[in-house]
């Protein structure tokens, strides 16, 4: 079995692991340590083919459908093996306690916000952004960061992530957020780096 | 901590700089929104040409006409809007350059102050003083020296130049021996013989390498 395991490079560019290709992975593991080892794995796996693609959420029905953009991770064809329901509510729980998902909405567990980067590293990556910008002192909408003119690395951020963000920089004063009756924006501030 | 001191205050431009910002935004959102819908009566003009339903083809593409339109019109609106706030942006900037300009005239005009024409004029005169004191100073030590000692000094510059220039005078005695010697009347004929020799051999030693 062992000898049948290689990478595979998907359409979409993304070269996925050797341990894809292991029919036991897609399947939940009774022992609590192996269990453990699978779900770090896909873990690991899901963030870095979320990185790849920009995707921000993962749902329990990406695994229930074919069709969705999760396609390639959840499913190998090529062992005709898939990633059952339960499995992957299993891991995105276990992704929510480690902090590196959350759900999203609050109050259900069907979908989950990636957290392919942490919302304080968000937070840098936004101050930088505007810093280079030099959209510093000039009042941003947020729609205007998560839908810019030009693509910046910010493009489709989701908004409650974008928040999270702009709440950390607000802490730091490195960021003002200013609201009318019409909506909210933010001003990012030079600021001294955080602490 | 929350918000510090160091953050700046949120003044009425900023609120209005915001406001036209939203409404830049919805006119773009409302845009995404008619570019989608002509797409979609585009595609529903040719499924009811395909079926047969000229009429309700003709109906879409009527109203898709009139959503042409209305995307054209808000084009106008949002360049209003986007000029509005990068007017206002560019005004921000013109009074800071004016609140530069303020301050740096205020610092010039201090500068000024401590830099008036009498402060200048006395300075200077203090310092033609101070110069004038200098060289009286000088002269009164030069003038303490003893006549002895003036000679001391005398003699060791002279002490000085011998050495300095005592290569010179050798070589200049060098120089004026030849034309002593007139009592020997042998020196002539001795010194015309190795003269005819000498540029015969010369001639020889070019002439070798030619040969060659």
């Amino acid at each position: 079995m062992t000898t049948s395991m290689s990478t595979h490079t998907t359409p979409s560019g993304y070269l996925l692991p050797s341990i894809h290709s292991m029919p036991p992975f897609f399947t939940q593991q009774p022992n609590p340590a192996t269990q453990a080892t699978v779900t770090e794995n896909w873990t690991r796996l899901i963030l870095s083919y979320a990185r790849h693609r920009r995707l921000f959420y993962l749902r329990v029905e990406d695994a229930e459908t074919k069709g969705s953009e999760w396609d390639e991770v959840l499913r190998n064809e090529r062992i005709n093996r898939r990633l059952m329901p339960s499995h992957m509510s299993f891991i995105m729980a276990d992704m929510v306690s480690k902090n590196l998902a959350v759900y999203e909405p609050p109050r259900q567990t069907r979908t989950v916000l990636l957290h392919w980067r942490l919302p304080e590293e968000w937070a840098e990556v936004l101050h930088e952004w505007a810093s280079s910008t030099a959209q510093l002192n000039t009042i941003l909408t947020f729609y205007e960061i998560i839908e810019p003119p030009v693509p910046s690395p910010l493009s489709g951020i989701p908004a409650t992530l974008l928040r999270r963000a702009v709440a950390i920089l607000t802490k730091t004063n490195r960021a003002q957020v200013i609201a009318v009756a019409d909506g909210e924006g933010v001003r990012f501030l030079p600021g001294n780096p955080a602490r | 901590m929350g918000n510090g001191p160091s953050a700046p205050k949120i003044t009425k431009q900023d609120r209005a700089i915001l406001d036209l910002k939203l409404q830049r935004d919805k006119v773009r959102q409302y845009q995404k929104k008619i570019q989608e819908v002509l797409n979609r009566e585009h595609d529903i003009a040719k499924q009811q040409l395909a079926a047969g339903n000229k009429d309700r083809a003709l109906l879409t593409l009527r109203k898709r006409k009139y959503q042409e339109g209305l995307l054209a019109k808000t084009d106008a609106q949002l360049e209003n809007l986007d000029k509005l706030v990068s007017t206002i942006e560019f005004s921000l900037i013109e009074v800071s350059v004016l609140h530069g300009l303020q301050q740096g005239n205020e610092v010039l005009k201090q500068i000024h102050k401590e830099m008036n024409v009498e402060a200048v004029e006395k300075l200077l005169e203090e310092t033609a003083e101070a110069r004038e004191y200098q060289r009286e100073i000088d002269e009164m030590l030069s003038n303490t020296l003893s006549v002895e000692e003036e000679e001391a000094v005398q003699s060791e510059l002279q002490a000085l130049r011998d050495e300095v220039l005592a290569p010179e005078d050798a070589s200049r005695r060098a120089q004026e021996l030849p034309s002593v010697p007139a009592t020997a009347p042998a020196a002539p004929e001795q010194e015309q013989e190795p003269e005819p020799e000498r540029p015969t051999e010369r001639e020889e030693r070019e002439r070798v390498p030619v040969a060659a």
